[in-house]
């Protein structure tokens, strides 16, 4: 299951600049920050469709709207709060409200920019880009989702959020498997508890699916690229043959995926839903893997509290 | 003046030594622009501001606000050497919920004014903080770094409106314009050139200056406010990674994750640096 690590900013960079290459509206938007997320080699070959803003993402997120009011498909990538909360605005009212086909793309999303503090944490950034309407956002698992993401998002029309991370991944699914928007993968059957998962952590919700099988607990897991909006079919019908629903996200626990499931399933199939994330707080600081730990989100922490939660 | 110049050089070579002992301890750091503010910060916290560790809470203190967070080596390495808080924190940095994160935080590190890090948030801030100060008839001053790819984020031309508006000489901007940033050449990246006219036109009295020349640095310093009424700008020209030669001038530089034997020619040239000093300021005292 669990196969080569990747850099999710290469695999990023590299699947639009291929896209890029074919579809010759696609432009790319920097504010210092596109070689950093994959496209130096794009921005050397293709200096007319590479845009370099300097440090001004909420100007940026303005451009990128004028550009595609002109016929452009803008991909604008940049580290996670400051393409979602800094620019919180433009994002709402110049791709939101105007409806631009601008596709956001916060990298280094989560903690994953684990020691650099809580001004370059993003675990809020669910919780307000989904709350623009007609918004997508998507949060790929693994490199073979990126790809995936990425070309499902430039076929589409309209503004999308993607996040990733920072920190090399390991292959999960197969590069063949579907993929669409708005669509989860029933990654492991199992019918005594659902755990829904989107991103990265999705890798250690699969090790702690294993080690509640070794306790006797079969659990199901459900992987979503797609946070916004919900594969809302494969939710219900989890939560009818499961009776228990645990979501887990590198974000608060508070307003993303866990609370999105949680108003669903409120007014469908009111289950139980233990939502695991991060507490409302300013993360702190340290190596990402101690950051995984210390809140929670490794594959040990996540089987402990589902199986605390099932056996309630 | 001699002997002030040469004390203030030898105090930043040894915060030079500080800022790659973090590195030591971290393998990674904003090195670039750590080391192209360092003099200008070592002459504030050690000539200029009325600050210490015993000022922390003192409501007259000056404030410091380093708008381009990620030159917090650059601060961490001071505050150290002028004793505000302990050397040995230093070897933390990196580490799980250090004192000193990769930005600084107020609440982690008493003697820190602001959480930044988020670029284009430091001058507003400061801002605030001289109008209040002012209006209350309070002496101290506010400082603040910026970068010069910073110069970038319109947040700071609406601050730079306001403090002229409010007519606050009480506060001073550096912009640390070591001509790079993550991408290459501010120039090329966003071109703000001419920084000094902008400012100028926007209200506040402006002065060019080497910044890593102590004294020019110092004698900038000495003459503020350059002009009652206004705030002060200073275009410092400075070299980013100033102080390691295989990394000065150079935008790879701007994150350091040190390879093969670069962080001990950096632990050497910092410390034969501090020797040389030493050396002047014995003579200059003599
Ligand atoms: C709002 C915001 N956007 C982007 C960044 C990422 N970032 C950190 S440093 C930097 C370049 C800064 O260049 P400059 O201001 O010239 O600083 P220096 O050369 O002194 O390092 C960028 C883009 C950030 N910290 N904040
Ligand atoms: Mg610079």
């Amino acid at each position: 299951m669990i196969g080569e690590w990747k850099d999710p900013r290469k695999e990023f960079g590299k699947a639009v600049s291929e896209i890029a290459e074919e579809k010759e509206d696609i432009v790319v938007i920097s504010t210092d920050s596109g070689f950093s997320s994959g496209f130096k080699e794009f921005a050397g070959k293709h200096p007319d469709r590479y845009v370099e803003c300097g440090i001004m993402e909420q100007g940026a997120t303005g451009i990128a709207a004028g550009l595609a009011c002109v016929g452009k498909t803008p991909v604008f990538c940049a580290i996670a709060p400051f393409v979602t909360c800094r620019n919180y605005e433009m994002f709402r009212n110049d791709l939101g409200y105007m409806r631009q086909n601008v596709k956001i793309v916060g990298r280094n999303g989560g903690f994953t920019y684990s020691d650099l503090g809580a001004t370059h944490h993003s675990l809020e950034d669910f919780a307000i880009t989904r709350m623009i309407p007609g918004v997508t956002v998507l949060c790929p698992q693994d490199p073979v989702e990126i790809r995936q993401a990425c070309k499902a998002m430039l076929e589409m029309e309209g503004p999308v959020y993607m996040r990733i991370g920072n920190p090399k991944i390991p292959v999960l699914f197969e590069e063949d498997s579907p993929f669409a928007i708005g669509k989860g993968r029933l990654i492991r059957d199992g019918g005594d508890v659902t755990i829904l998962s989107t991103g990265t952590v999705t890798a250690e919700v699969i090790k702690a699916a294993e080690l509640l099988e070794a306790k006797g607990i079969h659990a199901r897991v459900i992987g979503l690229g797609t946070v916004c909006p919900l594969d809302e079919e494969m939710i219900l019908k989890a939560a009818r043959e499961t009776g228990r629903i645990v979501t887990v996200e590198e974000h608060y626990a508070q307003g993303g995926l866990g609370t999105m499931v949680a108003e669903f399933l409120s007014e469908t199939e009111p289950v139980k839903v233990k939502k695991i994330g991060v507490p409302k707080e300013y993360a702190t600081s340290g190596p990402y893997e101690d950051l995984i730990r210390y809140y929670g989100l490794d594959s040990e922490s996540i089987a402990e509290t589902v199986e605390k939660f099932c056996r309630e | 003046m001699a002997d002030r110049i040469a004390k203030l050089e030898l105090e930043a070579a040894r915060c030079r030594r500080n800022v790659v002992r973090m590195v030591e301890a971290s393998h990674h750091g904003h090195l670039g622009g750590a080391m192209s503010c360092l003099d200008i910060v070592t002459a504030l916290y050690f000539d200029k501001m009325h600050v210490g560790p015993e000022y922390i809470q003192d409501p007259e203190r000056d404030r410091f606000i380093l708008s381009a967070g990620h030159k917090c080596m650059a601060q961490y390495a001071v505050m150290a050497e002028r004793g505000i808080f302990d050397k040995s924190i230093l070897d933390t940095y990196g580490g799980f919920k250090t004192k000193i994160p990769g930005h600084p935080d107020m609440y982690k590190l008493p003697g820190v004014e602001a959480n930044t890090g988020a670029l284009g948030h430091g001058l507003a801030i400061a801002t605030g903080m001289a109008l209040g100060l002012r209006n209350d008839g309070k002496k101290a001053g506010v400082y603040v770094v910026m970068g010069d790819g910073e110069l970038a984020e319109g947040s700071n031309w609406e601050a730079a409106a306001a403090a002229a508006h409010f007519g606050l000489s009480n506060l001073t901007l550096f912009v640390d314009y070591n001509g790079l940033q993550i991408s290459g050449r501010v120039e090329d990246v966003m071109n703000f050139m001419p920084v000094t006219e902008k400012f100028r036109s926007f209200g506040w009295s402006v002065r060019e200056i080497d910044g890593n020349n102590m004294a020019e640095v110092v004698e900038t310093l000495d003459a503020l406010p350059f002009q009652q009424g206004k705030p002060s700008m200073i275009l410092a020209r400075t070299v980013k990674s100033k102080g390691i030669s295989f990394a000065e001038g150079k935008a790879a530089y701007h994150y350091w994750t040190p390879s093969g034997d670069e962080l001990e020619t950096a632990i050497r040239e910092t410390e034969d640096a501090i020797k040389r000093l030493e050396a002047v300021c014995g003579e200059v005292q003599a």
